[in-house]
């Protein structure tokens, strides 16, 4: 018997892989949601917020794809997902960084979850893949409450200002 | 409806080869490569939530749905819609995450 056969159709748990394409689709919308926020700064010539939203907006896609191919390669079905209800509707620039923290942190929430899940089935491959988005969110969350730091500090300050103290990634 | 008819009317997934499975309907053999299954069980959860259920109750109350790379149509009633989502729940139970 061909022993290279033996292996299982399929390596990760199909209760995880379907956790796993929720997530495909929750990085998918938090990635239009940052472009719609870059479109915000950009019409506004807020220069390194504009910057720091368009390259959220590939990072969130890049989880998205890393999720997708990884389902893939261990012989799951990757799934494209719907992405809609984008707000494009911000009311200021600091209301956009509380809804990036609060974007994030509903992301590692979810991915503790699936973690969980994973660790529950005894799903050591998706456990492993993991480990990396925990210690991404972990830095994602505390670059979002450092800049609403910087608000804070700055208070009543020019827009254009404040953006000038802010990162561009 | 009585259980024997429940019994005969209900679709069946079967392992042909090593990766080859057939769904067994009431009056065909359909073949499945894994990726069929694997998209015929995303359909058949989807279809099997509260709220769709709710939807096709209150419709015509059967589904009809393609298969196999869409080269086959099959028609569910309700009964055969939940009894093929516990066949596929059963399929993909055998869940060996350490290959030894
Ligand atoms: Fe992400
Ligand atoms: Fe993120």
């Amino acid at each position: 018997m061909n022993t290279t056969a033996i292996r299982k159709q399929m390596s990760i748990h199909p209760d995880v892989m379907d956790l796993l394409n929720n997530q495909i689709g929750m990085e998918m919308k938090a990635s239009a949601s940052y472009l719609a926020m870059a479109s915000w700064c950009d019409q506004r010539e807020l220069l390194n917020s504009k910057a720091f939203f368009y390259k959220q907006a590939e990072e969130e896609r890049e989880h998205a794809m890393k999720i997708f191919t990884f389902i893939n390669d261990n012989g799951g079905a990757a799934i494209s997902p719907n992405v809609t209800n984008v707000n494009n509707d911000f009311e200021s620039l600091r209301g956009i960084y509380e809804t990036g923290l609060e974007q994030e942190i509903a992301v590692t929430e979810s991915i503790f979850k699936i973690f969980k899940s994973a660790r529950k089935e005894g799903d050591l491959i998706t456990e492993v893949f993991l480990q990396w988005f925990i210690s991404e969110q972990s830095e994602e969350e505390d670059t979002f409450r450092s800049i609403i730091d910087v608000f804070d500090l700055m208070e009543g300050m020019p827009l254009k200002m404040i953006d000038e103290r802010l990162p561009k990634e | 409806m009585n259980l024997e008819t429940n019994i005969q009317n209900s679709y069946q997934i079967r392992q042909s080869t090593f990766c080859k499975y057939v769904l067994v309907t009431p009056n065909k053999e359909i073949q499945l490569t894994f990726p069929q299954m694997l998209e015929l069980r995303r359909k058949i959860n989807g279809l099997t939530t509260i709220n769709t259920l709710n939807k096709i109750i209150n419709n015509e109350n059967f589904v009809l749905l393609f298969v196999a790379d869409k080269q086959h149509l099959i028609f569910l009633e309700i009964p055969q819609l939940l009894k093929l989502k516990e066949e596929i729940a059963l399929f993909f139970l055998d869940f060996k995450p350490v290959l030894v």
